[in-house]
Order: structure tokens, then sequence, then C-alpha cells
């Protein structure tokens, strides 16, 4: 600290100069000033049966090109259906009343975004309409959705039965696994134990409860949440009058399928026998 | 100014009277601003010490967090083939926590130890006491300006510290492991928003570390007990309860703020 007076002020000037220097940098080349600055807007509603992962200030595209925000986003009131208010630049006031709203990912694993496609309507949507066609979150959206929440275990809270079920082979299915029905979590998979006799597995599952009334010819399968998701056991209703009861054995199952076979299923669209056949000549189906 | 009693014993007392009186100090620097006016250019020269000084350390430190959150981010998320991601995980990263904890942290050793000490030896020669025998107000004269200058330089210093690291994050990801330019920039300012992240996570957090930090600096300093062990024994208690209450707030204020 040897410098003259004088120098300390001409330092302290410079240090500050680059402090807002380096506020600026981050505050204009790091961020969206796009996502914040908005011209003269209109805002329109749009209703949706799912809004999917859709957040606030999602933008709100044409084309591929960004022309506003979502402004907010509640339940409809009185509907089993989301009201998304979608605040859209001035500029862009042409867009004609029958335009088809529709929520999109960007890319596979990306935020979610409002696309608009227009329609053929000589109107135009005014300040506070609504665009009345839209098209919820996409069933991929769905897939994905479970891959990262992996489906819920039904709670405990009835106390449990156990049921048992064979398979050929169970993939990569694991002790805590859902056990769904419908597509509703009813229990979980408590043991996944190998016969060394009949070398087959054995999965012990316990079930609430409150879901006493399924027949014991019900089949159970081993299903895969999404495309790349975890396992669980998927129980489809028989038609016997008889109930399972603790300690019942499930007859039907159906094994844990290979993913080469799933694809070959979606190629052939859905032939739910011979799904080796068809993963072989998938072309051949149709 | 009579804040440490070494009663001893209970420690969870002992906290309760060190915030209290922190709480007090913090109201008499405040208290104190007017009359600090006068020494305007102590305050200059506190932040010329505090702020200016600290420089070269946050850019350095700035520029290597960067660097290395660059590198780890690019192998992990190799893995999924989302490299293009990563220059956007350093921006959230650095501006949301990185940034203001690690400058905190730094300014804590670096400008709030030497406040500290320099009180303490000041109290120790009876600076202090020297102060008030000829009428100087040692709160407006010495306490103030430095308090100041430490609660305008941290925000100053995190958003040097945040653009350095972005620049270390650009030499490695862009330069070194070949991520597009482009996607690095859009990627990036796609995600980070002004209100959130730049508002709320630099500068107001900064700006709390900075207020907690400098505020610790000059209490410990003047509660410093006058003799050399008691200046060593300031200087330690700063660095610590400055990193405590650092981390902590940087929960509290998280947790709020997200």
């Amino acid at each position: 600290m040897s410098q003259p007076r004088s120098s300390y002020a001409v330092g302290t000037g410079l240090f500050i100069v680059l402090g807002f220097a380096a506020l600026a940098y981050l505050a204009t080349q790091t961020t969206s000033i796009a996502n914040v600055h908005q011209g003269a807007s209109y805002t329109v509603e749009a209703h949706f049966a799912n809004i999917g992962q859709l957040k606030d200030r999602a933008p709100v595209k044409i084309a591929g090109v960004r022309v506003g925000q979502v402004e907010s986003i509640g339940l409809a009131s009185g509907q089993d259906a989301a009201d998304v208010k979608l605040s859209i630049d001035k500029r862009y006031d042409k867009i004609p009343l029958d335009s088809v709203a529709s929520i999109y990912t960007s890319g596979l694993l990306g935020d979610q975004y409002i696309g608009i496609e227009y329609g053929h309507s000589k109107k135009v949507v005014a300040d506070g309409g609504t665009l009345a066609l839209t098209k919820p979150a996409q069933q991929l959206e769905a897939m994905l959705g479970k891959f990262f929440g992996a489906g819920g275990v039904a709670d405990n809270l009835g106390g449990t039965y156990t049921v048992s079920a064979r398979f050929s082979n169970v993939g990569t299915l694991s002790v805590g696994a859902p056990v769904k029905m419908a597509g509703v979590p009813i229990g979980s998979v408590q043991a996944v134990q190998v016969d060394p006799v009949k070398l087959d597995a054995k999965v012990t599952m316990a079930i609430d409860k409150r879901y006493n009334q399924i027949p014991d010819d019900s089949a159970a399968a081993v299903f895969t949440s999404g495309l790349i998701g975890t396992q669980y056991v998927a129980i489809q209703p028989g038609g016997s009058p008889d109930v399972l009861k603790n300690g019942s054995q499930l007859i039907l199952t159906q094994s844990a399928m290979q993913l080469e076979d799933l694809i070959g299923k979606f190629l052939v669209n859905g032939s739910s026998s011979g799904s080796s056949k068809s993963s072989n000549t998938p072309s051949g189906k149709h | 100014m009579n804040p440490r009693k070494r009663t001893g014993g209970n420690v969870v007392i002992q906290s309760l009277e060190q915030i209290g009186n922190g709480g007090l100090f913090l109201l008499t620097l405040l208290a104190a601003i007017p009359r600090s006016l006068r020494y305007f250019r102590e305050t200059i020269r506190q932040l010329w010490f505090v702020g200016a000084m600290s420089l070269t350390i946050i850019m350095v430190c700035g520029l290597f967090v960067g660097m290395v959150l660059m590198l780890q981010l690019y192998h992990v998320l190799s893995i999924f083939g989302s490299t293009s991601a990563s220059g956007m995980v350093v921006a959230l990263a650095v501006y949301r926590e990185l940034g203001p904890v690690v400058t905190a942290l730094l300014f804590a050793g670096r400008a709030g130890t030497a406040i500290t000490a320099e009180i303490g030896l000041m109290r120790a020669t009876d600076q202090i006491d020297a102060m008030e025998l000829m009428a100087v107000d040692p709160i407006a004269y010495v306490a103030t300006p430095r308090f100041l200058a430490g609660l305008i330089a941290m925000p100053l210093l995190t958003c040097v510290f945040c653009a350095m690291a972005i620049f270390g994050a650009h030499l490695v990801g862009v330069t070194w492991l070949g991520i597009d330019n482009g996607t690095f920039w859009s990627n990036m300012t796609a995600v980070v928003n002004l209100r959130t992240d730049i508002v709320n996570g630099v500068l107001l957090k900064s700006l709390a570390f900075g207020l907690v930090v400098s505020l610790i600096a000059v209490y410990q300093g003047f509660a410093t007990p006058p003799t050399s062990e008691g200046v060593a024994y300031a200087t330690t208690r700063t660095v610590v309860a400055s990193s405590i209450a650092i981390l902590a707030l940087d929960f509290v204020l998280t947790a709020f703020l997200m």
C-alpha cells in the first residue's frame, strides 16, 4: 500500500467499473433478454386436457419462431382441464381463430413449449380470446415422465396380502418394483427368487388389502414403464368369480419382453401373439 | 464496547450472546453511516483494499472453478450424449450457488481476516482509545467505512467471479473439448433467467453475504481481547463464523428464493 493517495480512487474506480462490466456481461450475454423483455403484447387463452410439464414463461412458438410466452397456468373453473394464458407479441396479431395450440417438447428431454399451427379461418383471435382447438401434451412425454417418476408404489396403510407368480424370465424386475392394475399401483414386489427345481423365477407380491376383489384367474405380466424405464408387474384381471387370497398363486403369467421383441411389436402395430415371430419378419404382417 | 464476557460454559448462551451483540453492532454501524460520510475518502481507500486488491484471487479462482466444473460435467454428460448442455449447467451452478458462496468464502479469508486483524491490532495498541480521546468517532472512522466497503465490494467481486467462471467454462468446453460455440451460448441463454438467476442468485445473495461477512469481520475486530493472542483468536473466529454463516445463510436464501 505504498501507492500515492490518488491512485486509491483510480484503482477503486477501475474496480467498480470492472464489477459493473462483469454484471452487464452476465446479464446481456448469458441470459435470455428475450425471455424478460416483452413489448406490447396481447393475451390469448387455451384449454388443454393435460399440460404435462409446461411451466410459466415457457415459449410460445409459431413455425418454430418464438412469438410470446406462457403467462399463467391454472385449472379451468369447474372443468378437468388446464387453463393456459398466452401472452403473444402484438406484432403477431394475425392468428386465425381456428388455429391449433399444441404442447411440444424441445428435443427428447427438453423443456415444453406451446406451438401454434395456423388454421384457415378469416377471423383472427383477439385480445382475451380463446384458442378452442388444442392438443394436450403427447403420449411420448407421458412415457418419459414415467421414466423419471418410475410409477410410485401404493401405500400399505390398509395392510397387504401376498400372492405369488412364476415367470420364466423377470428381466430386471427388482424388489420394491410397483405392482399395477389398469396402470394404477396397487402393491409392490416383495421378493424375487429363482426356484432351484423348476428353474423359473418366483415373484412374491404384496397387494394392498383395498384391492381384494381381483379374480383368481388374472394374469401377471412384467412390463416396462416407458421405453427405458424400470420394470413393474402388471395384473390383468380375469373373469373368475373367485378372488385372490393371501398366499394364492397367479397361474397365467407373461414374462419380461426383450426390447427387440417390443420394437418388433411397435413396427407391426400391435399384434398380440407371437412376438418373436413378428420381430423376425416385421413387414410380413402388413 | 464490551461484547465478549468470557463466562465459558454454555455454548448456546454464548452463541446467542454473540448474535445479539452482532445485531446491536449492526445497528450501531448503520446509525453511524451519516457521520462516516465525512470520512468518504476512507471508505474509498477501504474499497480499494478489500475490493480491488481481492480481484486477483477472485479472478483466478473463478477461472478455475469454471474450468473444473466444465471438465467434470463434460465427462458425466458425455455418457448421455448431451455435452452441449454442460455450459448451461455451469452457468446455473455458478450463478445460483458457487459464485456467491465461493466468492464470499474467499472474501472472508482474504479481506475479512485483514479487517479483523487490523482493527484488533488497533485495539491492542490503544489506537481506538486514542481516537476517542481525540474526539474522533472510531465507529464512524474505522468500522463503518470497512463495513460499507465490504458491502459494496461483494456483489461486484461476485459478478467478476461469475464472468471469469463462464470464461473458464468456455475456454475448456469450446476451445479445448470442442463443444460447438453456438450451442454453448444458445443453451445457456435459453435457460438462464435474468431475474431468478442473476438478480436473485448473484446480486441478492452476494449482497447478503457481503453484509454478514463484513459485519462479522468488523465486529470480531472490535471484540478482540487486546492481546497478541487475542488478535490471532479473533482472526480465526472471523473465518470460522463467516464460513458457517455463509453456508447456513445460503441454504436459507435458496429455500426462500427458489
